[in-house]
């Protein structure tokens, strides 16, 4: 093998490799280009920034910005934690049902399971759309201002619970059998046997899951708006990018103006900051992640 | 009891049988675990995806809030006669879809073609590095991703015109240059999906039988050859796959990237920004109009309806495998 | 086949639980009187209550209203059994939060503030977010403020089909036109007489010189963001005799309807009908080409009053009450020998309309639960002085003093831009308790009374506009609108004036029209009711 390896390095597969290695990283330049452009705002000089414009480096090496963050952490320290709660149980309690409902979708012997399917499966094919849904949400169910119009409405998707539907599908069916003859029952089947190989699809729901918890801003801008203490940290950071006053809350107690604050330093120390833990996550579930969409994408 | 596999067969045709004497209630009540187990995501759907359909009535009404939603006076079309005679609705669905077909189309040639050069390139560590890197974005909040490009393309302080000026270039006002947008949202939007996306295809490639390319390289084939005729067909049902879920979704937008891009005011960036999703955000939160936004989320799940019940016919009459239902 | 029965059958079963879960879901629940009146005459208040209030402001971070309240609640509890609480509204998103927080139906709103020329008030009325209040309630729960309004003879602004929804702020002087602050000291050295400015043109030459000689500072550093309409309006009112009626307004634009005072019963729209709008556009272009914004104002939001206070605005805009509340003695703080000045719209030809009697109201949220007891609290929030001064003012000493010659003053190195209480008790401020502010602008009587001299009483009142038939017409301008406007009001066309002549087509298809000849009828009837109107 080695020695026809060589012969077939010929000229165009060597033009190939070459423009592979330059394409890939050119792109892995541009998509890593942002991140440096705002952590080197966050440590650079407000005055500076507003005058000359963001760069690759920091603008007058500072520290201000992310002290402001941190001198009067009441505020990102809130949004942390409603983030963190929601993101926790979303993932669990989401995941759970989803593995569940998942589990016995697919079950052959189960008479329901394609009428149910497509009662979950219609909803992505006809919805009742924004204003309906904001309607029903606010006024019938009384959510507004509640957390739990967020933290409810993120718990699943039709998709996922497809995607999870399509994992168990490749656990054999002879498990459950096999629970079966020992007398278990069908949720017991599911918590002792079926749960623990499911791991990768768990990895990889719970990370779609936790993905939607921890960049939520939108549905916290419906229902949430201005009238809970802590917002959920990306609607926090949406909030202080687009609305000068919402910075200055954001260090609440610091009896400062707008002004005296260094606005855009300080909206991007504030973004990495928020940004930072997710980012620190994913290496972790990589592994899981990408076997469990694949599995996913490709059996549909 | 019976036993094992053989028996499978015989447990379903036997429930079928019996099934047809049995009452539904005892149906119900033999599978009641399982309907238990799937009861959480039923009343979640039910709660949160059927409950609000019956308020779809709201684009044919005058809205207001006192008389609700079956109590406010009935308006028949109105509401969608000014969107069509003003061709509001045209140019709406026009930008969703071309952006959608963009993304669809465009977005799954580049991911093939960056998941086929990880496959070209050899060493482990760049394999790797290279990936995690380029899946980064995708963990970014859409709000940060309009925040970075206000942040590069503002015309006071964007990092772009003032490198543009240091330069002695001309900054542009890229805030008000509709025609630029495009190209900016379907960047955005590549910089985002490019890194998920092509490792899906990745994978994909990896699951190519390698004796089916060692018998290639014996033949001699080139790597342009081996790509041409081995890993391309191989991910022609993967591409089907995501197209087809992508088209289900043909007049739904990517909401959170166009609005934290382009933003609720500034109306010189709506004739080719403005989708289906933005439209109906923005008049139900800044103008209150609950009717108007119904009417066009209205018109959105039917024409959607209709598209995917469409694609979903036009596939299963050339290749069956392929439908979705 | 089987199996798809089936399933068809739990679906339609789930859908039939599903319509009861709907419809039970659809029964709100009052609750019931807690407030009795016994027999003796005097009101149960044996169960304790809070009460909520909504006002606007951005919500206070500096810890002062926790403590006022923890000073004023032990006695709104002995008086009445009852506590008080608020929910803010913050600026930066207060015409979506606003109206959908009422819309919601929150039960655990009480007090709520409101306005009908600003905040929606009767669109909100006629909507039924807020609860008709009958004389005896009123007479039996909040009799001191039953007495006052009577006194002056209000109630009657308050009615829509005969039932009474506000509590209007009417014993408080405030003028709340609108209009440009700006630098005197700056007007003076861009060689404007006196550093007066007194009609539109000169906030060119304002903004050009600043634009030409600090380079530091945006001439006016709006955030278009939010104030889509920019000053389109203000050019309207003070080139031509345009006056606004209330609670017409299309989506956001709340300036759209209106009559010329020279012909005050014939309803129109500048927009469609004058040609200073095209003079305005123009304005605005040519302010747009100078720079006096910053290139993405569209995109911008940012808080243009703090940087006037910091110099890096020349102007800001907002209404008078804010000049002489707190414009003047903060720029005077700020920026010593500035010289803040305001050039109101409708000066140069002395187009202005007196203050509207409900441009601040109290409304009883429709869904409060305790109705009563939360009329109860505000009869004394507004009469009581010992309340009315720890809600408005704060903890004496701490937040305020009474200066010796009876003024309210401020303790030593208190700021107000960062120390300020507020509460925005906009619904029931009252001038018999009011004290008079220290820190306002020296000129404020003098200011006032002026405008008194030329002001106009605002003529509509009680002309309330149907408009439910018109609802989607409106909303088809206002999408129209919402396109254009923008784009006029910060000078982003090229040509302007064919921008105009389109949009006035495109308004002209969504059924401009009808709506007039709608809001005409109404007017037509108002007349019929209420006389000949003549404004002057």
């Amino acid at each position: 093998m080695k020695k026809s390896n060589k012969i077939k390095l010929d000229k165009s597969t060597m033009v190939l490799k070459i423009i592979s290695y330059v394409v890939i990283t050119l792109w892995a330049i541009i998509c890593i280009l942002p991140f440096i452009l705002i952590i080197s705002a966050s440590f650079s000089t407000e005055s500076v920034i507003s005058k000359e414009g963001f760069g690759l480096l920091p603008k007058g090496f500072t520290l201000t910005a992310y002290s402001w963050v941190f001198r009067y952490p009441k505020q990102i320290l809130g949004s942390y934690v409603v983030t963190i709660l929601m993101t926790v149980f979303g993932t669990l309690i989401g995941l759970f049902i989803i593995a569940m409902t998942g589990y016995a979708l697919q079950r052959k012997d189960f008479p329901f399971r394609n009428g149910l399917s497509f009662f979950i499966y219609f909803t992505t094919l006809f919805s009742a759309g924004m204003a309906p849904t904001y309607i029903w949400v606010s006024r019938y169910l009384h959510l507004q201002g509640s957390y739990m119009a967020v933290f409810l409405q993120l718990l699943m998707t039709p998709w996922l619970i497809i995607l999870m539907k399509n994992f168990a599908k490749s656990v054999p069916y002879e498990i459950t059998e096999s629970g079966k003859i020992d007398g278990a029952g069908d949720f017991r089947i599911f918590i002792s046997l079926i749960f623990p190989m499911l791991k990768p699809a768990l990895a990889t729901v719970g990370l779609f899951l936790a993905l939607g918890y921890w960049n939520e801003w939108y549905q916290s801008s419906l229902y949430l708006g201005s009238s809970v203490d802590y917002k959920p940290l990306q609607y926090y950071l949406y909030s202080i990018i687009n609305q000068a006053n919402a910075l200055k809350n954001s260090v609440a107690g610091a009896n400062v103006t707008i002004t005296a604050l260094p606005s855009n330093t300080l909206k991007m120390a504030t973004a990495v900051v928020a940004t930072g833990p997710i980012v620190f996550l994913y290496p972790f579930v990589q592994k899981y992640f990408i076997s469990g969409i694949t599995v996913g994408a490709v059996k549909g | 009891m019976k036993k094992k596999q053989s028996q499978e067969m015989k447990v379903a045709m036997t429930a079928g049988k019996t099934g047809r004497k049995k009452s539904f209630g005892k149906t119900l009540y033999n599978n009641r675990v399982l309907l238990l187990m799937c009861l959480p995501a039923v009343v979640f759907f039910i709660v949160f995806c059927y409950c609000p359909l019956p308020g779809v009535w709201i684009a044919f009404t005058n809205y207001n809030f006192r008389d609700g939603i079956f109590g406010s006076p009935f308006a028949g079309l109105d509401n969608f006669k000014f969107l069509i005679d003003s061709g509001q609705l045209w140019l709406l669905t026009r930008n969703t879809i071309l952006y959608n077909l963009a993304f669809i189309l465009l977005g799954n040639v580049f991911q093939i073609a960056i998941a086929v050069m990880l496959n070209e390139v050899r060493r482990k560590w760049f394999k790797k590095v290279s990936q995690t890197v380029m899946f980064l974005p995708y963990f970014i909040s859409v709000v940060l991703i309009g925040a970075i490009a206000f942040n590069i393309l503002n015309y006071d302080t964007g990092a772009l015109n003032t490198l543009l000026r240091e330069t002695g270039g001309d900054p542009i006002k890229i805030y008000s240059m509709a025609g630029v947008w495009p190209f900016v949202i379907f960047f955005c939007q590549m910089w985002q999906q490019t890194g998920y996306g092509s490792v899906v295809y990745f994978a994909a490639i990896c699951g190519i039988d390698s004796s089916m390319i060692e018998a290639a390289e014996v033949d001699g084939a080139t790597s342009w050859q081996r790509i041409r005729y081995i890993i391309l067909p191989s991910l022609k049902g993967t591409f089907i796959i995501l197209l087809l879920f992508a088209l289900g979704g043909i007049m739904r937008g990517n909401f959170g990237l166009f609005w934290n891009l382009v933003g609720g005011a500034n109306s010189q960036l709506f004739p080719t920004t403005d989708i289906i999703e933005t439209f109906v955000y923005r008049t139900m939160t800044t103008q209150n109009n609950f009717a108007t936004s119904s009417a066009v989320g209205l018109y959105q799940s039917v024409f959607g309806f209709a598209l995917v019940m469409f694609s979903n016919w036009l596939v299963k009459r050339i290749d069956p495998d392929y439908a979705l239902f | 086949m089987r199996k798809r029965t089936l399933g068809k059958r739990a679906v339609a079963l789930t859908m039939a639980s599903l319509m009861v879960a709907g419809l039970a879901g659809c029964g709100g629940d009052k609750g019931g009187s807690d407030s009795k009146v016994k027999e003796d005459g005097s009101i149960d208040t044996s169960k304790h209550e809070v009460i909520n209030m909504l006002v606007l402001g951005n919500k206070p971070t500096n810890g002062r209203l926790e403590a006022m309240l923890d000073k004023l609640n032990p006695i709104l509890t002995e008086k009445v059994n009852a506590e008080l609480e608020f929910t803010y509204i913050e600026w930066t998103d207060w015409q979506t939060q606003y109206n959908l927080k009422l819309l919601s139906g929150d039960t655990s709103l009480d007090l709520i503030c409101t306005a009908t020329d600003w905040l929606y008030g009767w669109e909100n009325a006629k909507k039924g977010a807020f609860m008709p209040l009958s004389e005896d309630m009123l007479k039996t729960y909040a009799p001191k403020t039953w007495a006052q309004v009577s006194e002056d003879d209000d109630w009657d602004i308050c009615k829509y089909e005969d039932e009474i929804y506000f509590i209007p702020e009417d014993n408080y002087v405030q003028y709340t036109n609108q209009g440009m602050f700006y630098r005197g000291d700056w007007a003076k050295e861009a060689g404007i007489p006196d550093g007066t400015i007194s009609k539109f043109e000169d906030l060119t030459t304002y903004f050009k010189w600043i634009k030409e000689n600090k380079p530091d500072c945006i001439p006016w550093d709006v955030p278009g963001k939010n104030l889509t309409g920019g000053v389109l309006g203000g050019y309207i009112a003070s080139k031509t005799p345009y006056c606004v009626i209330n609670g017409v307004g299309v989506g956001n634009f709340t300036d759209f309807w209106g009559v010329m005072t020279d012909d005050p019963t014939t309803v129109m729209s500048p927009y469609m009908e004058d040609d200073s709008i095209y003079e305005a556009a123009e304005l605005m272009k040519e302010w747009n080409d100078m720079g006096v914004w910053r290139e993405d104002v569209l995109n911008f939001d940012g808080d243009s009053r703090e940087e006037m206070y910091a110099g890096t605005s020349g102007a800001d805009q907002h209404h008078a009450q804010t000049y002489y509340s707190t414009i003047v003695p903060n720029m005077n703080a700020k920026q010593p020998g500035s010289d803040p000045k305001f050039y109101y719209w409708g000066m140069e030809n002395q187009n202005v309309s007196k203050p509207l009697k409900l441009h601040g109201a109290c409304a009883i949220s429709a869904n409060s639960q305790h109705p009563e007891r939360a009329l109860m609290v505000y009869d004394l929030l507004r009469n009581d002085e010992e309340c009315y001064r720890l809600l408005n003012y704060g903890i004496e000493g701490e937040d305020y003093v009474v200066t010796d010659d009876g003024k309210l003053g401020h303790p030593d190195g208190w700021d107000q831009s960062t120390m300020a209480l507020g509460s925005n008790f906009w619904m029931g401020r009252n001038d018999d308790l009011e004290l008079q502010d220290s820190t306002w602008w020296d000129g404020t009587a003098d200011f006032i009374e002026n405008m008194n001299s030329f002001a106009y009483d605002y003529p509509f009142e009680n002309l309330i506009i149907d408009t439910t038939s018109i609802e989607s017409k409106q909303a088809a301008l206002a999408n129209v609108l919402s396109e254009y406007i923008p784009q006029l009001a910060y000078g982003k066309y090229d040509d302007p004036a064919a921008a105009i002549d389109e949009m006035r087509e495109k308004l002209k298809a969504a059924g401009y029209e009808d709506v007039k000849a709608s809001i005409q009828k109404d007017m037509d009837a108002f007349v019929k009711t209420n006389g000949e109107v003549t404004i002057k």
